[in-house]
């Protein structure tokens, strides 16, 4: 049995550590390995609903002193809530969570903190007007007399700052003048204050360069070799071999099970977290497949965003983007849409370069675009359905482009409600109280009044429920055999696959390989993940 | 302590190592670029003055002018304790309308107290009338703008009542040393600007140099990440309004010492001054970033701009005009300075 | 924008099919009652104006008022409602657009724009309609410049109108030296303007009313409510309000939307420089901004009558009611109260009113999630 070795003062807690615990068998899964380990938590049996929907049950997870845990799973399996639950963000229903032997309950973010459980988001949550110090220490200052003790905490703070690799000077930067790489670091720094022993990160490579990831990594090393356990969220399945030390496979809200890396490869991982999911039966489409191409995207590049992007959809055509965090491929959506500028490349509609500068002009050119983040860019939440779907089409929608033709507006709303099965009593309905599912379906029909000749759908299904979903891809369909060239930006895997006539990768900022209509979602998600060659971790990593 | 100003607007840290003088810094340089543009505004402004009406650097000048700083400057540090934490307080010119009255007729005319009691007095008025903003504030989950809105109109009945529709007349000169008179200056200076440099140096070193005083920044910056790190938010607020309501209440005092009569318009106005300081001083309207000594710096300016306005003749509503400018190049420069921070 | 890493279907709405905006439990009479007064401003207002009205009615009843509490001296009263309810659908629209919006500076407007009207009317000699005409240009010339700085410069709405304010005011003041302008055609206006009348064919059953109610407040109202439940404008002043990230994702025009309110602002306080002209027979360089100055009230005014102050919600008809209410109180007040103390219990029902007001509309958001 081991120890946790006691390090530079990160390390972990009380020394029961070398109890016997119960071994890390918890659900099916293929014996450790000889090496030894020793668990430092463990949660068992985990369930979680909200409202009607499951979103994690009997979900078992163990984690142990000093390793890697990588968490993988798709969109929906369940990784977020498993771990909210571990952080103290939600409450789990069922099961139990024991720490160092002794059963404990995490019903908030402290009870999580004061066991040593700190997580990393991708949004850096820092003060953006304080300095690195200031934030590190914020709520738990060291005094001396009534003062904040400056040298002390500095000490520490420059300390934390050589594990991460960075500068001493970075300890009195003001972290809104950092890059969201370097936040990215102080926010770990935030958390190895803490005293943390079990630390989370969230997608942590998802906005980093290679340099940046291998200092990460070893930051990760010098971590865990002092005795800190690593939760690692990715989807970056490639990356995991170089830094996990096993790996837990979420699908459906299920823990399929614990690996050891040593027994897997990226194509056994892909496996596992797709399992046996048959593509559910394609909608047949005919295609004229020697039309031109409605839009085309040659050579689009971004500086810092992507590049080398070539994408075409002709009419009556749906082309899939899949990508992963990160891969670039909203931003790409984005430069369609006039809401960001390509400063390379060409974008074609029916064989014309065109710049959409906003949205406006992107409509008036006939480019639709259903936005990824429904809350945020799509919804007007305290306005009516029937607001919503006019809100834009105002000057079409009118009488001598100032008077609203109610009428018309009216009409076309319960025409929307009726054709895409929006669940409403009236299209007077404010859009705020209603599901998922229902107000992505206002949101789209805003973007189906005026047929658009090209209709980008970034996420079309996100936190939408199964039979909403299922109505959303009749829609998208209809659409495209109506004549619309359809373009679906999605992380969604199984969506990409079902709805795409072509299904197009994008991976580290630029398009990769297409697929055709019968991939399969382990071949694509591997191609997304990195693994193109089907050998594990050596995949070719792009400079 | 050397001051390095570029310290805040140098490139980010992945550009040239910084010189190591100021060992001993570990925050941000205590003057902003901000401050000392207006430190040099003022100086060029004092010294066109200076040329231009030789009356200026007479002590007869310079002193009311400094006098006439401190109440605005003295609630301005509450002032800009408040801004920092994302709130707003349009109440202080009426809590000034009700210090100042209870404390000239209540305290000196009728009840005849001494000075300490007088002082006392008012700011224990004055702090009740800041407790109240703060617990409707920090309890009542109601934005500060509306809440300060409808506290003003109360304030100024209660001031109103007690001023009875007649103006304050014959106040004793107990207050005198706070006053602008002789008795009011030690070696020249006013009293009432030396107490508010005084308290103005304090909160400084308090904001900058306690975990209390960092936590008024945090909450500004962004108050569910101030509470998921333990910052006792809500009564960090209540305190800020506190102290606003605690400082109104010491600078009434030196507003009643400034005369021997006392109208019913006292204070009015006089929260727009006092925002007008605190914003051209660069403390930002929306939080999480600021300074007492700009506010300090801020209302220097105002008031020299106004004794300028007046030296040379001109209108003295143009200085209104010169305080509207003004507040649009702080903040202008300001928000210019955000945005070329951001494009990095 | 990133793509949002792990999706989980929603947890906060889960099934509410049928999106009722309270509980799905059958509600009780007295409980459906008070949901309605809490999240309909409207109703809760008019309860309110029933409730001040009958209070004054039976005061009068017992002589505790100096003087009738009747239809007559409500409508008499009116008057005050002009020009307060129209600075309200200014700050009204402004409040609306969101992002912080308001105007601080619609009273040092209407003194600058009243000194243009008195300059134009008072002492050139313009025919009245071109002098009215420049006077509001004048006035939306002002707010658009407060619209520039806050919609294409991004100055937080708070400073820039605090700012003007100050520049406007100074301005209105040196621009005749602080002396009014008081010459005989201005002195006319009050007849033509201010005095009350009796409606024709109905008149004889109804008290008289203010000429300004219907050469002013009422096109006023007419054309601001056109404005935001009519026309496109409208619709993009409600959704930048309520949230302009999704606007801009909508292919509205944000920037110029957002300018136009406080534009629109401008124009309406021009207009209310005249009323106010007409009001006092005269064109004061501190009309505006005497006392506390205008905009405090309209701001009140907007609070009262239901204006989130984040935007996105408001609506005209709250503040026709609010504005009644507070000036048939304050009217009531004036009577009950002698000498001075009329006009300062004026002050602590305005700010209990406000305080009142504003802890509902928290209340309200918390248990019912949004009042209309």
């Amino acid at each position: 049995m081991t120890t946790a070795s006691t390090g530079d003062g990160t390390s972990g807690g009380p020394a029961q550590v070398a109890q016997d615990q119960q071994s890390t068998e918890a659900s099916p899964q293929p014996p450790s390995t000889s090496e030894d380990r020793t668990a430092r938590l463990q949660m068992t049996d985990i369930s979680k609903r909200f409202g009607a929907v499951r979103a994690i049950r009997h979900a078992d997870m163990t984690v142990d002193v000093g390793r890697v845990l990588a968490v993988v799973g798709e969109n929906g399996a369940g990784k977020s809530t498993l771990i909210k639950i571990l952080s103290g963000a939600v409450i789990a229903d069922t099961g139990t969570i024991t720490y160092e032997g002794r059963q404990v309950s995490i019903r908030s973010t402290s009870d999580a903190m004061a066991l040593g459980i700190a997580t990393v988001y991708q949004e850096p949550q820092l003060f953006r007007e304080l300095t690195v110090t200031e934030n590190i220490f914020m709520g738990r200052e060291i005094r001396k007399g009534g003062r904040i003790d400056w040298a002390a905490q500095t000490q520490k703070v420059v300390e934390l700052l050589a594990l991460l690799e960075l500068p001493p000077r970075y300890a009195t930067a003001v972290v809104g003048d950092l890059s969201i790489a370097e936040q990215q670091q102080v926010s770990i720094a935030k958390a190895l204050a803490g005293e943390a022993n079990i630390l989370i990160l969230d997608e942590p490579s998802a906005i980093l360069t290679d340099a940046e990831i291998e200092v990460l990594f070893r930051v990760v090393r010098r971590l865990t070799d002092s005795g800190v356990s690593v939760i690692y969220i990715s989807h970056r399945l490639d990356e995991l071999f170089r830094i996990a030390h096993d790996v837990l496979v979420m699908r459906d809200g299920r823990t399929i099970g614990t690996y050891p890396i040593g027994e897997l490869t990226v194509r056994k991982v892909v496996e596992l977290m797709v399992g046996g999911i048959l593509t559910e039966t394609k909608h047949e489409r005919k295609l004229d497949s020697e039309g031109k191409a409605r839009l085309e995207l040659t050579g689009l590049g971004r500086r810092g965003e992507y590049h080398d992007v070539n994408v075409a959809v002709r009419p009556g055509e749906i082309v899939g983007l899949f990508g992963l965090v990160g891969s670039g491929v909203s931003e790409i959506a984005d430069s369609i849409y006039g809401i960001d500028h390509a400063d390379s490349g060409r974008i074609l509609l029916d064989g014309r370069p065109v710049s959409p500068r906003s949205p406006l002009h992107a409509q008036r050119l006939g480019i639709g675009l259903l936005p990824a983040d429904r809350k945020q860019q799509g919804m007007f939440t305290f306005q009516s359905i029937m607001f919503n779907i006019s809100a834009g089409h105002l000057t079409l929608l009118s009488k001598l482009r100032v008077w609203v033709d109610r009428v018309r507006e009216r009409k076309i709303a319960q025409d929307m409600i009726s054709r895409l099965a929006v669940k409403t009593p009236s299209e007077n309905q404010p859009i705020g109280a209603m599901s998922g599912g229902n107000a992505q379906k206002v949101v789209l029909a805003r973007q189906l009044v005026q047929r658009p000749q090209v209709l980008v759908l970034a996420e079309p299904t996100q936190g939408v429920d199964v039979g909403a979903k299922e109505e959303i891809h009749r829609i998208i369909n209809e659409l495209a055999d109506a004549g619309t060239a359809v373009l679906v930006v999605t992380s969604d895997l199984p969506e990409a696959i079902r709805i795409s006539d072509r299904l197009q990768v994008v991976r580290n900022g630029t398009t990769t390989v297409e697929f055709g209509p019968n991939a399969t979602q382990v071949d694509v998600l591997a191609a997304a993940a990195g693994d193109v060659d089907g050998q594990q971790g050596s995949a070719k990593r792009p400079a | 302590m050397s001051i390095d100003v570029a310290q805040r607007d140098q490139t980010p840290p992945s550009g040239p190592e910084p010189t190591t003088k100021g060992r001993h810094r570990v925050l941000s340089p205590p003057v902003t670029g901000q401050e000392l543009v207006l430190i040099g505004v003022i100086a060029v402004l004092w010294a066109i003055l200076a040329f231009t009406t030789p009356a200026f650097f007479t002590p007869s000048s310079i002193q009311p002018l400094v006098a006439s700083v401190a109440p605005i400057a003295l609630i301005g540090i509450g002032m800009t304790v408040v801004i920092i934490t994302g709130g707003i307080d349009v109440s202080v010119g009426a809590a000034i309308a009700v210090c100042s009255v209870i404390t000239a007729k209540l305290v000196l005319v009728q009840a005849g107290q001494s000075l300490p009691v007088a002082l006392i007095i008012s700011v224990i008025v004055g702090g009740l009338l800041g407790l109240l903003n703060g617990v409707l504030i920090a309890y009542g989950r109601v934005h500060a703008i509306i809440i300060t809105f409808g506290t003003a109109n109360i304030f100024l009945w209660i001031a109103l009542k007690i001023f009875n529709s007649t103006t304050v007349n014959n106040i004793p000169d107990t207050l005198a040393p706070l006053g602008n008179g002789a008795p009011g200056r030690t070696f020249g200076v006013p009293n009432s600007f030396l107490i508010t440099v005084v308290l103005a140096a304090i909160a400084w070193y308090y904001l900058r140099h306690t975990a209390g005083g960092r936590h008024f920044f945090a909450i500004g910056g962004d108050q569910l990440a101030a509470q998921l790190a333990g910052v006792k938010v809500r009564q960090r607020i209540l305190a800020a309004y506190l102290l606003t309501g605690l400082l109104v209440g010491l600078a009434s005092t030196f507003v009643v010492a400034q005369g021997s009569n006392l109208g019913q318009n006292v204070g009015n106005g006089k929260e727009l001054a006092v925002i007008a300081a605190v914003v051209i001083g660069g403390t930002s309207i929306t939080g999480g970033r600021g300074s007492v000594l700009g506010t300090v710096l801020g209302a220097l300016l105002v008031q020299t701009v106004a004794s300028g306005v007046t030296q040379l003749g001109w209108r003295s509503e143009l200085s209104d005009l010169f305080v509207g400018v003004a507040i649009i190049i702080a903040v202008g420069a300001d928000l210019l300075r955000e945005r070329a921070r951001r494009k990095r | 924008m990133t793509v949002p890493t792990l999706s989980e279907p929603e947890a906060t709405a889960p099934d509410k099919r049928s999106g009722a905006r309270g509980p799905e439990r059958a509600e009780s009479l007295p409980a459906r009652v008070i949901r309605a007064l809490l999240t309909q401003r409207i109703v809760l207002l008019a309860v309110l104006i029933v409730l001040v009205v009958v209070y004054f009615m039976v005061l009068g009843a017992n002589g505790y008022l100096t003087a009738a509490y009747d239809f007559d001296y409500m409508s008499a009263a009116l008057i005050n409602a002009v020009p307060l309810a129209m600075l309200g659908f200014a700050e009204l629209i402004v409040i609306l657009s969101g992002r912080g919006g308001i105007d601080l500076s619609v009273g040092a407007i209407v003194s600058l724009a009243g000194m243009i009207f008195g300059f134009a009317y008072g002492q050139w000699g313009w025919p009245l309609w071109l002098s009215i005409l420049i006077t509001v240009i004048v006035g939306g010339v002002l707010g658009l410049i407060n619209g520039i700085l806050v919609a294409y410069i991004g100055f937080p709405a708070l400073i820039a109108t605090l700012a003007t304010y100050y520049a406007y005011k100074s301005l209105a003041v040196v621009i005749n030296n602080q002396r009014p302008i008081s010459t005989r055609p201005i002195q006319d206006l009050y007849d033509s303007t201010a005095r009350s009348v009796q409606l024709p064919v109905i008149g004889a059953w109804i008290p008289d009313v203010p000429k300004g109610i219907f050469l002013f407040l009422l096109p006023t109202m007419i054309v601001v409510w056109l404005l935001l439940a009519r026309t496109t404008y409208g619709r993009r002043v409600y959704a930048i309000g309520t949230n302009d990230v999704a606007a801009r994702w909508s292919a509205i025009g944000v920037r110029a939307t957002r300018a136009g309110a406080y534009m629109i602002s401008g124009l309406i306080s021009g207009l209310v420089a005249v009323v106010t002209v007409g009001q006092f027979a005269s064109a004061r360089p501190d009309a505006g901004v005497s006392g506390n100055g205008m905009a405090l009230p309209a701001i009140t005014i907007a609070v009262l009558g239901g204006v989130a102050i984040t935007g996105g919600i408001g609506r005209v008809s709250g503040i026709v009611l609010a504005t009644v209410l507070i000036v048939w109180m304050n009217a009531g007040i004036r009577l009950a109260f002698e000498g001075n103390a009329g006009p300062q219990n004026q002050l602590l029902a305005l700010g209990l009113l406000l305080v009142f007001a504003a802890l509902l509309n928290g209340f309200a958001l918390r248990r019912y999630g949004g009042a209309g």
